[in-house]
């Protein structure tokens, strides 16, 4: 038996071991499994994203200062009882506040042991809060993701590299419901006097770009209570610090326009491996983005 | 395995006044609830009382019973514990004209 033919066998095995597990068998995993959150365990890692400050909170940019905890919730609705999870009867929730173009972010912060692939899957839905019988699909401005990396301290090209992508559901009442992505974050900022701690908000409204052929119509269920699960996959090389794939439910999209924002490798944040999931809503009424499950995995 | 807890930041240096309430925060995994209430900068005018909250559905409220006096100094902290609650939970108080207090929220949740 030739070394690729147990190559090839070693592969199956592992595919078929995946395929027969109720808890990973929905997802596609990499060879090594970092994390997978359901989120019927607590949190699971997944805390807000707060600011940089120094001396005092006063000096926290407004985009961070809006944070809060996200939560385990039941998708409770008040005329249909709790929803539930796909698998659970939990989720986790990034909820914002009730203030047109208000965001809330969720944040596992980890680091790398290989500049190698990665892959990011979730399971997700978003709504708005259900405080009008309406059906209010263009109340929610947009959900997305992020990374945030960084390569290691001996790495001659090390750079702080940031892809983002987010669903542009609707702006000013117009149900856009395409992928964006961005290259650009905002100026740095020294946010206390002694010039040891800097801040940028990345996640502010400008510089989202269009992902070619990036539309995409989800489900979006008939009344603001009824929620269905959307399949989501990213796939990053850490090594050449550049996207290799994207799905969402039963499209795959063309990342060859797709880039990150990227910025001079920072003195403290080596081998960084952050995931952050965000909301967003465009009216005053808060949104909730709802994750059932995620599973990081990589190749090393 | 032990039991869910969790530290939850519900508001941060929020300037409250008037009527002011914490974002819903949804605890129904928990038996039990404690939040406390810090004084983040010197409160200005009298500390009224505050009160939890629980709700049916995260939007409709009433008060579930415990209350306590916000912090009348820098630094100070109040607590509320509570024990049965359903699911949905938030503090709320109201500030005479003119007075004020800026707000550390944070909910401490144990299975």
């Amino acid at each position: 038996m030739t070394s690729r033919n147990i190559s090839e066998i070693a592969e199956a095995m592992r595919i078929a071991l995946l395929r027969v597990d109720p808890a990973l068998s929905r997802f596609d995993p990499l060879p090594r499994i970092i994390s997978l959150d359901d989120f019927s365990r607590g949190h699971c890692g997944w805390s807000q994203l707060v600011g940089n400050y120094e001396d005092h909170l006063d000096t926290m940019l407004p985009g961070y200062a809006q944070h809060s905890s996200a939560m385990l919730s039941t998708l409770g609705h008040w005329e249909a009882g709790s929803h539930g999870g796909m698998d659970s009867s939990y989720a986790l929730k990034i909820a914002t506040r009730p203030k047109p173009g208000a965001q809330n972010v969720a944040i596992k912060r980890h680091t790398f042991r290989k500049r190698g692939p990665i892959r990011f899957e979730a399971y997700f839905t978003f709504k708005p809060e259900a405080n009008e019988l309406k059906l209010s699909e263009t109340d929610v401005r947009s959900v997305g993701f992020l990374f945030d990396l960084q390569g290691g301290d001996q790495d001659a090209d090390a750079q702080r590299v940031m892809p983002h992508l987010r669903f542009l559901n609707a702006s000013d009442g117009k149900h856009w419901q395409k992928w964006q992505y961005k290259r650009e974050t905002t100026t740095f900022k020294a946010v206390g006097p002694e010039d040891k701690t800097l801040s940028h908000y990345h996640l502010s409204p400008d510089g989202w770009l269009d992902l070619p052929n990036g539309e995409q119509r989800l489900c979006y269920n008939e009344i603001p209570t009824k929620v269905n699960w959307s399949y989501l996959r990213f796939d990053f090389d850490l090594e050449t610090m550049k996207a290799t794939g994207f799905q969402c439910n039963d499209r795959n999209f063309d990342l060859s326009g797709f880039d990150s924002i990227r910025i001079p490798a920072m003195k403290n944040l080596w081998c960084m491996l952050n995931f952050c999931l965000f909301a967003e809503t465009d009216v005053a009424k808060r949104a909730f983005l709802y994750v059932d499950s995620i599973c990081i995995s990589g190749d090393f | 395995m032990l039991p869910e807890n969790i530290t939850a930041v519900i508001a941060r240096n929020e300037r409250w006044t008037g009527e002011a309430a914490c974002e819903p925060y949804e605890a129904g995994w928990a038996r039990e609830a404690v939040f406390f209430v810090r004084a983040i900068n010197p409160p200005i005018g009298p500390a009224p009382m505050a009160w939890v909250e629980i709700s049916p559905d995260g939007m409709r409220w009433i008060r579930e019973g415990a209350e306590f006096r916000m912090p009348s100094e820098r630094d100070g902290i109040a607590c509320a514990r509570i024990a049965h609650f359903g699911n949905w939970l938030r503090v709320a108080t109201k500030f005479e004209d003119g007075a004020e207090c800026t707000v550390l929220v944070t909910l401490h949740l144990k299975a």
